[in-house]
């Protein structure tokens, strides 16, 4: 198994250090992890629906919310995202029965943690989206990318800062 | 080194009318790891499909990418192009372009091209990480459950062993023949409900290859498709089947009397019964609540009569297991009960009765021998007044959704009380006349031909009693009138709603189910007969509101699809399931836990190299892992990891951009 | 709170009736007046074994990896090192019939300076929730109240709070020496101190530290006891109870009352779920 890493490229983040403004055609980068049955399949019809959304999400596809480890959402944000949003089926629709159940727990103390260690809450969003909530796709992420936008570039902790 | 291919589509313009392409190919191009990548106008074609055959070949690839539409529309497609180049089919990855770029962002082209580069990088950085995996087969139980032995459960279970599959057919009442059976004549050709049934029902008892288990529950489902395990509890009968030949002395002796469910309690049976005459299996069981010896001990009179000695007070609830592949539930339906229709008098006024009431009482061997009469006086009623949406359509008092059948029931109640009382009126207060399906606008008309019925356009608003009538006070809307009909007996056409034991079935088969309690099909539109678990079907009524002709399709549909599922003797399995390196399990077993398919069990290996000690750590079982994940995530010492969504290719894609 | 003479006692008594292999206490320092965990295989050594409010550690650290498996072990515990202990039979971490647990009523320890040491101010339960044999009387479970530093850097500004940890991540010298000192943390490959740490984490930075140290405290989410092990293990002296605290204060509050091993058989609270768990933090 190769488990290289790529220097992440930084297109949009330079190795700027904290303090330093944003620059103002700056666009957040949001990491959306979505479990495959219900989200990715709602991502999808809002595609085939064809309403628009910000561009700003860049997608990840998992099996079920419940493969979602907590570091996904850390590293996210250590890394290349200045906000996560992971989204599952919901309650009840889980394809794997129970999934979403154990993934709501950790999602709740994930985000707590974070924002207790000076994250703001915004910064890690969660959505429960069906196959056939489309348009609930787009509000969602749009909603996130306007809160995201107006926290601001992230700059604690992430990667080119050493 | 990873060698990457990187196929970007246009997919007409669908993404390139938004996404610079060409642009995305150049950006591709960049990556280090990236061999070749190039764009070709539809990939999903045969020759866009030869192209990475080709390139497959020629640049030595380890991994492909396709910026395409949705993973879920092509995926299988592409795969089989690797899989035709020779490579393994699992070194794939796709970049939805389509679906979350190109359709998303219509308006901002910059925006689009700079996402797909993005998403093109993350598939890559993932597809480096990927692994070849390889089909797993699984074998297969060719042996089918059939839940519920309605006219559904009947036609599945004839279907299946027809094929010579044996099938277990489990039923919870004493007697096959569901719903249909307690109908009188069938619309639309009016041919007797009994005379069509009853040859299926005795073709089930008498088929080699099923296993008729009446008057039982399944209560146990395991394992996964193929190979589920299901424990049957098979209620006491207190009657042995395999001596009683049914010859009926105990039930005539029998001097408990109590309501006849299956004639709507419109008359009395005993306490030791058979459904009804053409019951399958025609053996009686006693209804333990109700028989005297079993509550306080005293009686015994079936016993004293029965010449075979087949009365056994002493029988209790057994528990068999089968090992099963397949399971089509068939629970079929339950009528909504319009107690909240108060205006209506529903409980105070006995000359208001249901639909299925109506029904029993025309029936020839009905309760009434085939003539209709009123409850409260039994006088043949001459002016009958049919409602119609009873709970259907109805929001505020009973359920949304259309119950399907009652319009055509109630047209053909309306001959059939022609039939019976050539005098009588029928009066039919409708919403909407709902008679899509061969033959049945038609059987409407005749109705209305044929009976003179009075077909009324509006809601019905209060009932009242005037004398020993019931006025039926509604509006006529098409004449914009409030009218008020005389009435000897008013029929109401309730609602069809799911079983009362659908959901917690559906639980413990571990399948969804909606809002109603009607089980959730895979897909409405594609897949409609299955479940989202796989191996696991549905038929009728326990889906949605059906009329026969639907139910009996659905149900030879799902004999189908076992038919297929069974078509070898092993089935392939999607590999990206989850595994667990033993060396790193700490054995805290906390996965197990968390399993919802119980996929995971426990294993002793040693504790060190050439150790006789041993430790217990987890370990999937492949066959039925259905590769959700949630393991992997608990797992503390990341000791288990998911084929297709492993760490290390989440990281590369999150680290991509 | 002195109960060496019993201790010793029952020590002498499970040697001499050929109960145990070894046998977990705490000695006296020689130099101050703190105390160190003590094994002993050799009864000859008993009088040395000490309890008073000096015995910090939890003891149930020293059961891990599989010692259990072969060797027959008297432990000494206190409240939080009993549900430990719990946490630890339920993951078939230990075999109880290879355990004499002697559980502690416990009064409380001192921290360094002489006081009552802040986790058991907020004990929620002091007497032993397994054991062989109980030493002392039992007060009774107590009322969970959420830590006085979580409450404190609650009302603090997010930036405040951030610069705050982003000090403590800083000082980490990632010697993991927190998970090695945790009873809990007895993985064969701990997440944080694999090869891979550096993949999955980032490197010795206070974002990698940060990252390590989030998974670890995630990992014992649910199940930490506030034993404070780790704390007391840590070169740099870093407050990492905040982390567990937080923890438990979310987990305590939205959860069913949840406290890590205070009952037999239970997992902790990320291997179950409750229909009626909080959505509304969910879009």
């Amino acid at each position: 198994m190769e488990t290289e890493v790529k220097e992440t490229q930084g297109k949009i983040f330079s190795a700027e250090n904290p303090g330093i403004t944003a620059p103002t055609d700056w666009q957040p980068v949001i990491m959306g992890i979505l479990c495959n049955w219900c989200s990715y399949a709602g991502s999808d019809l809002t595609g085939t629906s064809r309403i628009q959304y910000p561009p700003n999400i860049r997608i990840i596809r998992v099996p079920c919310s419940s493969r979602v480890d907590p570091w996904f959402i850390i590293k996210s944000l250590q890394t290349t995202a200045d906000g996560v949003l992971i989204s599952g089926c919901h309650p009840g629709d889980c394809h794997y029965i129970s999934g979403n159940y154990y993934a709501r727990r950790r999602f709740l103390v994930t985000k707590k943690l974070l924002n207790f260690i000076g994250y703001h809450e915004n910064r890690i969003q969660f959505s429960w989206v069906s196959a056939a909530e489309g348009p609930k796709f787009a509000k969602v992420v749009a909603k996130v990318t306007e809160d995201i936008k107006k926290l601001g570039p992230l700059h604690r902790y992430k990667k080119e800062n050493f | 080194m990873a060698r990457v291919g990187v196929f970007v589509c246009f997919c007409g313009a669908n993404i390139a009318g938004v996404i610079d392409v060409p642009a995305v190919v150049q950006e591709a191009k960049k990556i280090k790891e990236v061999k070749i990548s190039i764009e070709y106008k539809y990939l999903c074609s045969d020759p866009g499909q030869q192209i990475i055959r080709e390139a497959i070949v020629q640049n030595r690839l380890t991994s492909v990418v396709v910026a395409a539409c949705s993973p879920r529309m092509h995926e299988k497609t592409f795969r089989k192009a690797l899989l035709d180049a020779g490579m393994n089919p699992y070194l794939l990855e796709i970049a939805n372009i389509r679906e979350h770029s190109s359709w998303v962002h219509q308006k901002d082209k910059k925006a689009a091209t700079e996402k797909a580069s993005d998403l093109i990088r993350m598939a890559v950085a993932k597809s480096i990480a990927n692994e070849q995996l390889h089909e797993i087969s699984v074998p297969v139980t060719k042996r089918a459950l059939v839940i519920g032995g309605g006219i559904a459960g009947i036609q599945a279970a004839l279907d299946i062993a027809d094929a010579r599959i044996p099938v277990t057919l489990v039923e919870k009442s004493p007697s096959i023949g569901g719903r249909m059976a307690q109908l009188d004549e069938t619309f639309p050709t009016l041919d007797c409900s009994q005379c069509i049934l009853t040859p299926k029902m005795v073709d089930v008892a008498s088929h080699p290859y099923i296993e008729l288990i009446p008057y039982s529950e399944v209560i146990e489902l395991q394992g996964y498709v193929g190979n589920y395990k299901a424990k049957i509890k098979k209620k006491a009968s207190y009657v042995d089947f395999s001596s009683c030949t049914g010859c009926g002395a105990c039930t005539q002796k029998c001097p408990v009397k109590v309501p006849n469910e299956f004639n709507m309690n419109i008359d009395k049976r005993k306490a030791i019964y058979t459904p009804f005459p053409q019951a399958v299996p025609n053996k009686p069981v006693i209804d333990a609540e109700h028989c005297t010896m079993l509550l306080k001990g005293k009686c015994g009179i079936c016993a004293k009569v029965c010449e075979k000695g087949s009365i056994n007070f002493k029988m209790v609830d057994e528990v068999i297991e089968r090992e099963i592949g397949a399971v089509v539930i068939a629970t079929g339906y339950d009528l909504w009960d319009p107690k909240p229709y108060e205006e209506y008098g529903v409980g105070r006024y006995k000359d208001i009765i249901t639909s299925l009431e109506f029904e029993r009482m025309v029936s020839a061997s009905g309760p009434t021998n085939g003539v209709p009469v009123r409850p409260s006086d039994g006088k043949v009623p001459k002016n009958v007044v049919f409602i119609k949406c009873i709970g259907s359509r109805d929001e505020a008092k009973g359920i949304e959704y259309c119950s399907k059948i009652c319009c055509m029931y109630t047209a053909k109640h309306a001959i059939l009380l022609h039939h019976k009382v050539p005098d009588s009126h029928a009066y039919i207060f409708y919403m909407d006349i709902r008679a899509a399906g061969k033959g049945y606008e038609e059987f409407v008309k005749r109705a209305q031909v044929e009976t003179a019925a009075t077909y009324l356009r509006g809601r019905v608003s209060k009932i009242y009693k005037k004398g020993d009538k019931l006025m039926v006070r509604g509006e006529d809307a098409q004449i914009g009138q409030v009218v008020e009909v005389e009435a000897d007996l008013v029929v109401l056409a309730t609602a069809v709603i799911a079983p009362k034991d659908n959901p917690a079935l559906a639980r413990l088969l571990g399948v969804s189910y909606d809002k109603y309690g009607y089980i959730s099909e895979a897909h409405p539109k594609l897949r409609p007969v299955e479940t989202a678990k796989a191996g696991i079907f549905l038929a009728g009524c326990t889906q949605a509101p059906k009329d026969i002709p639907d139910t009996v399709a659905q149900a030879s549909a799902c004999a189908a699809k076992v038919c297929g599922l069974f078509a070898g003797d092993t089935m392939k399995k999607d590999p990206m399931i989850s595994t667990i390196n033993n060396e790193f399990c700490s054995g805290c077993l906390n996965c197990i836990k968390v399993c919802p398919y119980q996929a995971i069990v426990t294993e002793e290996i040693p504790l060190g190299h050439g150790s006789k000690e041993i430790r217990t750590v987890a370990k999937i079982n492949e066959g039925v892992c259905q590769g959700c994940g949630s393991c992997v995530a608990i797992c503390r010492s990341m000791a288990i990891s998911l084929a297709g969504f492993t760490d290390p290719q989440i990281i590369n894609e999150i680290v991509a951009i | 709170m002195d109960y060496s003479k019993k201790i010793q006692e029952i020590a002498s008594k499970l040697f001499a009736d050929n109960k145990i292999n070894y046998f977990v206490g705490y000695k006296q320092n020689s130099f101050d007046d703190s105390q160190v965990p003590f094994l002993i295989t050799d009864p000859a050594e008993i009088p040395k074994l000490v309890f008073t409010d000096r015995s910090v550690f939890n003891l149930a650290n020293y059961l891990k990896p599989d010692h259990t498996k072969r060797k027959r072990v008297g432990l000494v515990v206190k409240g939080c090192d009993s549900r430990a202990l719990n946490l630890m039979l339920t993951e078939s971490q230990v075999k109880r019939e290879n355990i004499y647990i002697i559980g502690i009523c416990c009064e409380g320890v001192l921290n360094e300076k002489g006081e009552k040491a802040q986790n058991c101010v907020e004990c929620v339960m002091p007497d032993p929730v397994v054991y062989d044999e109980m030493i002392g009387s039992p007060t009774g479970k107590r009322e969970y109240t959420i830590n006085a530093d979580i409450r404190e850097l609650a009302t603090k500004a997010l930036e405040e709070r951030a610069d705050y940890f982003e000090s403590i991540f800083e000082n980490c010298i990632r010697c993991n020496a927190c998970r090695h000192s945790c009873p809990l943390c007895y993985c064969a490959k701990c997440c944080i101190d694999q090869e891979t740490s550096t993949l999955y984490h980032g490197a010795n930075t206070s974002s990698g530290a940060m990252h390590a140290l989030m998974t670890w405290s995630l990992h014992l989410a649910g199940r930490c006891v506030d034993c404070r092990n780790c704390e007391k293990a840590c070169p740099s002296h870093l407050p990492l109870h905040l982390l567990h605290k937080q923890n438990e204060s979310v987990i305590y509050e939205n959860f069913q009352q949840h406290l890590a091993g205070m009952e037999k058989d239970d997992r902790g609270a990320f291997y179950k779920y409750s229909l009626s768990d909080p959505d509304d933090f969910i879009l």
